[in-house]
């Protein structure tokens, strides 16, 4: 095994609420009020349910080959090369996804917090804390985000009711202008599904219960997209959609419109804190993820001579993957194929895969039951 | 919890060098070889090995009967005289004592006699042979060698001057007893049993040091303490190979998880209210003789901020402390840096009324805001020092110079802005209101790096910092608990109970991170105040006790 420790299904229900809300909730706002304007949030509770969906396939198929991740159990079902090919298209998803968020993260602090500053600075600054985290291993990350979480949660509740004064609902009035295709078309944005809970199929086999994981994945996507569809509430019933569309990272705008009786302003800082914190946690994650995979498919004994080649390359990759942040925008604000595939469609395949080889290895015994009784 | 151990061992096994080579002193000398039990050799040998020290005291005498030749050998200052007198020397020397028995003393059956009738002793033994007994005597035992036998009568006879039991200077406490150990390990060992009246708890001997063989005791309660904590404890006490132990201090470096962390991984405590309260909580205490500092084993962070006076105060008070020593930790650590980031990097977070005085105030300051932190937070530290080591007559006169420079003459001067001053004097007070040093400490070394990381990239590099921290402390563990439990890696209930203290009666069971034997603390009805029947007889009796003490 190349990860000894053990974490609890309620820390992994903790990493996953980190990893669907760190970028979400500063991104998706503006996603998806630009395509569907007050019905945004609706697209936020669609994408829960494919969110669910996703989960379920990989927890059933955590259950049906325990003690095995996604990177062991492809190999096992589909011979190893193949195994091994579509394990490293998921590291390379997992890795993916970490450049995007390291580049996020370093456009949003460029953009908004220190425009001198160079974004490599960014970039490499975190990588770095993230492979020294992934270096540490599965359980210090899965205890560090337990303490992070509190300060994210609690950072995100205090501004939402700061700002509740200036609530109002007529904003998100009136709903469904769009029609159920738009939406469901939005839903499939990979920010907006929640589809983070694909990583629970590498971390599955390291939980003290796994049999807990579906619970566990369950409650993380239900809070965490609550979370997400009522911060989009609370910033379309602030600034209205039209408003919203012009702004590049509503959250923050909400921020620094927050002012309670002149003492209680100036929140922004807070918004930077919970955003590298989250930031923070979903980089290491997915690096861990991926760094994982590529040992586990090349057959390493340990996670340590992967994790700064990888780290290297999602740096570079961050820096060369956009020009820059309006190409970043669109690029995830469309529903693509690839995704699609990777969250829904090679994990339903291979769980028709497993099914078909369970009634196949299944009747053998049957058959061989019935000619004893014969 | 067992995922954390096999860790855990694993890291020892690496870690810790081999074989625990308790013998080797012994092994090196070989000093049986030419010990004999003819007495004037003997002698001779005894002055060989402890040398022409003056302190060793020998006496050589015969019984009355002058049927056998003896030796008094004991360390002057360590034995109390008048029971060496009395009871050994005066009984062996009177006639009426040795001749009213019926076997008359004679060589063979000196040993015998000796030790059952003659010496009046309450503590006494024997020991095999001279290397044996020069352990006892060089701890403060009397040793009677009888000419031609191999064996020593030991008689215990330790009695020094000892600091008597005084009010602990380092955890003064508002409400609380005022006792605190002191160096001798009896007087300390009286003290815990004194609260704690249970035949379950263990004072378990170990000795470490092979120059200082200093006595160590770890104390339990024997059917609540998590066994594999008090396993690997003994584990790690007994592969001390080393030649001193002075002081707590070098039992926690040679047994602690991480030896390069800026954090204390064990709790160190002067109160015996404190060390007792641990005990019961099913941790474990290890006690060093000629110190009044005990160990406390498990420690988590979150010891640190709890001090014992919050279980004497009503609940409410603990829980507004509790949060206040939070919030003063986190102002300790980070304040100056986020000073530094936001006068450097963020001053649009500030309201501008006061961005404005700040900015006219540094008006004329030729420094840096990191400067200016670095030498001020650097000018504190000197004088906190200073004050630390200077005898109090000279201390104010530390106080009134340091007050001057920080408070006045450095802003007149121009040298460093009010406002520097504000935060550098908020955060020392903050420094000194962590109950624990040693942790206080740690945080304060922190704060430069901090300082620096704020300088450089603003909020984000006090982040950055940050976060570097949470690694360390994450990774961290201290005897198989995470070092952040219970907020990390805990139950919901040890996670509340880290901030708020229940009232006592709703307290029920120990922490759950300890894995103990019993969880349970306390009857479940405490808070109806109803007397269990089965428990009512009991009480009174109780109640009778006491009055029949009083009267």
């Amino acid at each position: 095994m190349l990860e000894k420790g053990k974490i609890s299904p309620r820390q992994s229900s903790l990493l996953l609420i980190m990893a669907l809300i760190a970028t979400s909730i500063l991104l998706v706002p503006a996603i998806t009020v630009q395509q569907l304007k007050q019905d945004a949030w609706l697209a936020v509770l669609m994408g829960t349910l494919w969110g669910l969906v996703t989960l379920y396939i990989v927890c059933w198929l955590g259950s049906k080959h325990p003690g095995q991740n996604i990177y062991e159990y492809t190999q096992t079902l589909l011979g190893k090369w193949p195994g091994k090919i579509v394990g490293l298209i998921y590291a390379w998803t997992f890795l993916r996804i970490v450049a995007i968020v390291i580049r996020e993260f370093g456009d949003f602090m460029t953009t908004s917090f220190m425009p001198n500053t160079p974004l490599s600075v960014f970039s490499i600054s975190l990588i770095f804390l993230a492979a020294w985290a992934v270096l540490a291993g599965l359980e210090v990350l899965a205890r560090m985000n337990e303490f992070i979480i509190i300060l994210v949660i609690s950072s995100l509740f205090f501004i939402l009711s700061l700002s509740l004064n200036n609530w109002d609902l007529t904003r998100i009035q009136p709903m469904f202008t769009n029609s159920l295709l738009s939406i469901i078309k939005v839903s499939f944005i990979p920010e907006v599904w929640a589809a983070d809970s694909i990583t629970l199929a590498v971390i599955i086999p390291f939980l003290t219960r796994p049999r807990q994981a579906f619970a566990a994945g369950t409650i993380a996507t239900l809070f965490a997209q609550g979370l997400l569809a009522t911060g989009i509430i609370a910033v379309l019933a602030i600034f209205g959609p039209f408003l919203l569309q012009i702004t590049r990272f509503p959250i923050l705008t909400f921020v620094r419109a927050i002012n309670v009786g002149q003492i209680l302003s100036r929140f922004e800082v807070l918004v930077m804190v919970v955003w590298v914190a989250g930031v923070f946690i979903k980089a290491s994650y997915y690096l861990y993820c991926a760094c994982l995979g590529l040992a586990q498919i090349t057959g390493l004994k340990e996670i340590r001579p992967v994790v700064l080649p990888l780290g290297t390359v999602a740096i570079i990759w961050s820096f060369s993957m956009f020009e820059n942040i309006g190409e970043l925008e669109t690029a995830v604000s469309n529903p693509r194929l690839a995704p699609l595939l990777q969250y829904l469609g090679i994990p339903l395949f291979l769980l028709i895969v497993t099914w078909l080889k369970e009634k196949f290895d299944k009747n053998k015994p049957r058959r061989r039951r019935n000619e004893k009784a014969n | 919890m067992t995922s954390a151990f096999s860790f855990l061992k694993k890291l020892n096994l690496l870690g810790k060098k081999s074989v625990p080579a308790k013998n080797k002193p012994a092994a090196e000398k070989k000093p049986e070889n030419d010990d004999s039990p003819i007495l004037s050799e003997r002698l001779a040998l005894i002055k060989k090995r402890l040398g022409e020290s003056n302190d060793v005291v020998i006496r050589e005498f015969n019984s009355s009967n002058d049927n056998v030749k003896l030796a008094l050998l004991f360390i002057d200052g360590l034995v109390d005289k008048k029971m060496v007198n009395d009871n050994i020397l005066q009984p062996i020397l009177s006639n009426t004592i040795v001749n009213q028995y019926t076997e008359k003393l004679t060589p063979e059956n000196a040993l015998e006699l000796l030790q059952k009738h003659i010496t009046s002793m309450s503590e006494l033994s024997l020991a095999p042979n001279l290397t044996q007994a020069l352990k006892r005597v060089l701890s403060g035992d009397t040793a009677v060698i009888i000419d031609n036998e191999q064996q020593i009568i030991i008689c215990g006879t330790r009695m020094w001057e000892k600091r008597t039991v005084a009010e602990p200077e380092t955890e003064a406490a508002v409400r609380g007893p005022r006792e605190g150990f002191t160096e001798t390990m009896r007087i300390n060992t009286s003290l815990l049993r004194r609260r704690i009246k249970h035949e379950n708890l263990r004072f378990e001997t170990m000795k470490a040091g092979r120059r200082t063989a200093t006595d160590i005791n770890l104390v339990y309660i024997n059917d609540i303490v998590n066994k594999d904590v008090l396993e690997e404890l003994r584990r790690r006490i007994a592969a001390i190979d080393t030649d001193a132990i002075l002081e707590s201090g070098y039992i926690e470096e040679f047994i602690e998880d991480a030896p390069f962390s800026f954090f204390p991984q064990i709790e160190h405590t002067e109160r015996v209210d404190k060390a007792a309260a641990a005990i019961l909580e099913g941790r474990i205490l290890v006690m060093t003789d000629n110190t009044p500092f005990m160990l406390i084993i498990p420690t988590s962070f979150f010891q640190f901020i709890q001090a014992s006076e919050d279980y004497y105060e009503r609940p409410f008070v603990a829980l507004f402390l509790r949060v206040l020593r939070l919030f003063v930790l986190n102002v300790a650590l980070i304040l100056p840096a986020t000073y530094v980031a936001v006068i450097s990097f963020h001053q649009e977070m500030l309201p501008t009324s006061l961005l404005l005085n700040i900015a006219a105030a540094r008006e004329g300051i030729p420094f840096p805001a990191v400067a200016e932190a670095l030498l001020m937070e650097g000018t504190f530290e000197v004088l906190r020092e200073a004050g630390v080591r200077l005898p109090k007559t000279v201390g104010q006169a530390v106080s009134i110079v340091g007050g001057l420079v920080i408070g006045d003459a450095a802003i007149r001067a121009g040298l460093v802005s009010p406002g520097m001053v504000i935060i550098v004097s908020a955060t020392a007070i903050s420094t000194f209101a962590i109950p624990a040093f040693n942790a206080s400490i740690a945080l304060r070394i922190l704060r430069f790096p901090l300082i620096i990381l704020g300088s450089v990239m603003g909020l984000y590099g006090v982040i950055f910092g940050l976060i570097i921290i949470l690694i360390h402390l994450a990774g961290l563990q201290s005897f198989g608990v995470p070092y952040l439990a219970p907020l990390v890696h805990g139950t919901i209930r040890d996670m509340f109970k880290s901030i708020i203290r229940p009232p006592l009666w709703m307290s029920r069971r120990r922490p759950d991170m300890l894995n103990l034997q019993q969880q349970q603390r306390q009857a479940t009805n405490v808070g109806k105040r109803q007397v269990p029947p089965d428990k009512r007889e009991l009480s009174h009796e109780k109640m009778e006790e006491n009055n029949a003490g009083k009267r």
